[in-house]
């Protein structure tokens, strides 16, 4: 029987530090491309998944606001609310620029357009027809929510506007304004010359 | 019937003649309670009495009943249209033209100066002012200083600028500013192109 010899079979202390400084010292090579999946994996593997996300949106929760913060967000909704009821319900109006012909006698002959989609009725008013709007009826073209009349008017300045839907008074935006508002409602403002004019 | 009779019937005639004459109009009528048509009708009696138009005024007074002001602002409407004819019609003249007072009244309106009417008048002795006067309105109306458009269509009106010639001025401008010009710039580059004598001079 041999007898086990401690001196040859245990290692030395020296040698085992020495081969751990060595380990140690040893420069490690990393691997790129198994590096990027390894991060991926341990990405991918702390992500939910579609359940999980639905599961998240449908739990309730507990959202702490501030009065005031509340406060704000109902006005932003109200405004939001307002301003698209005002834009839907208001008449779609735009205007066509004045034109101005003359007759087979030169007098001045004023064609106003106006295109208004949405309006059941567009009249024309002004200090030619005294302001009233049974007056000057625009006709509607069959398509295009489009508008017209011919007016004969007399040489000079005249103020006139649009009223839609026999409540809705609007000017000419391709016209000049008037200046002044003497009863809150803007006018348009248009100079015919004389038929001899150049 | 005595003498007193006689006398209290003339004045009374004298004073109601016109106002009845005037309260025929049935625009006035139709439109206006009595109260606002009875104060309409003496404005306007008072106004063609020396000689101002009277028509912008019933105008004036049915655009009111139009747009459903009360009478007193109605009133107050006529009464200052009334007083801006008056100016007019002493700053262009008594000769001037009917259309040419109610175009010098909407220039006052604007803000431009009495003196201004005059020395476009005496610029322009023949031919009507009422174009002239009417785009310096709009132009001001448009955001174009008063100075400043007053100096350019008066030294338009000056070179001999017609009146179709004024109104595609007009509309170069208003195209320009509609382009997004200031109206200031707007003015001094048309003027420059359609007339060099008038552009108002640039400060360094």
């Amino acid at each position: 029987m041999r007898q086990h010899d401690e001196t040859e079979a245990a290692p030395n202390e020296d040698d085992v530090l020495e081969r751990a400084a060595e380990e140690l010292r040893r420069p490690l090579r990393i691997d790129a491309a198994l590096f990027d999946a390894r991060v991926m994996d341990e990405v991918h593997r702390g992500s939910t998944g579609l359940r999980d996300r639905i599961a998240q949106l449908t739990r309730p929760r507990t959202i702490r606001v501030s009065p005031l913060t509340a406060l704000a967000a109902a006005l932003v909704f109200a405004v939001a609310i307002a301003g698209s009821a005002l834009y839907f319900s208001a008449p779609r109006v735009h205007a066509m620029p004045t034109d101005i012909a003359r007759t087979a006698s030169g007098s001045p002959l004023v064609q106003f357009g106006f295109v208004a989609p949405h309006a059941s009725s567009v009249a024309l008013v002004g200090d030619f027809n005294n302001w009233d709007p049974k007056a000057t009826p625009l006709r509607a073209a069959s398509t295009g929510g489009v508008w017209s009349v011919e007016v004969p008017i007399q040489p000079g300045r005249h103020l006139y506007a649009f009223v839609v839907d026999g409540t809705v008074w609007r000017p000419d935006p391709a016209a000049p304004q008037a200046s002044g508002e003497d009863y809150g409602e803007p006018n348009s403002a248009l100079t015919v010359a004389e038929p001899g004019a150049q | 019937m005595n003498h007193f009779s006689r006398l209290a019937f003339a004045f009374v005639l004298l004073v109601c003649a016109p106002i009845a004459l005037a309260a025929q109009d049935p625009r006035l009528d139709a439109r206006l309670d009595a109260s606002t048509r009875d104060a309409v009708v003496a404005l306007i009696d008072s106004a063609r009495s020396v000689g101002i138009p009277s028509e912008p005024l019933v105008q004036k007074a049915l655009e009111g009943a139009s747009k459903h002001a009360d009478g007193a602002h109605i009133l107050v409407a006529v009464r200052m249209l009334e007083r801006e004819l008056g100016v007019a019609r002493a700053a262009l003249g008594a000769a001037s033209s009917d259309a040419e007072v109610i175009a010098g009244a909407s220039a006052l309106h604007a803000g431009i100066a009495p003196a201004a009417l005059t020395r476009m008048r005496a610029a322009r002795t023949h031919g009507s002012l009422t174009v002239a006067l009417a785009v310096l309105s709009d132009l001001i109306a448009r955001g174009v200083p008063g100075d400043t458009a007053t100096t350019v269509i008066s030294a338009l009106t000056v070179a001999g600028a017609q009146d179709a010639e004024l109104l595609r001025f007009q509309q170069g401008v208003e195209r320009d500013i509609a382009q997004g010009a200031t109206p200031s710039a707007a003015l001094g580059v048309r003027a420059q192109s359609a007339f060099p004598a008038a552009a108002p001079r640039r400060t360094p």
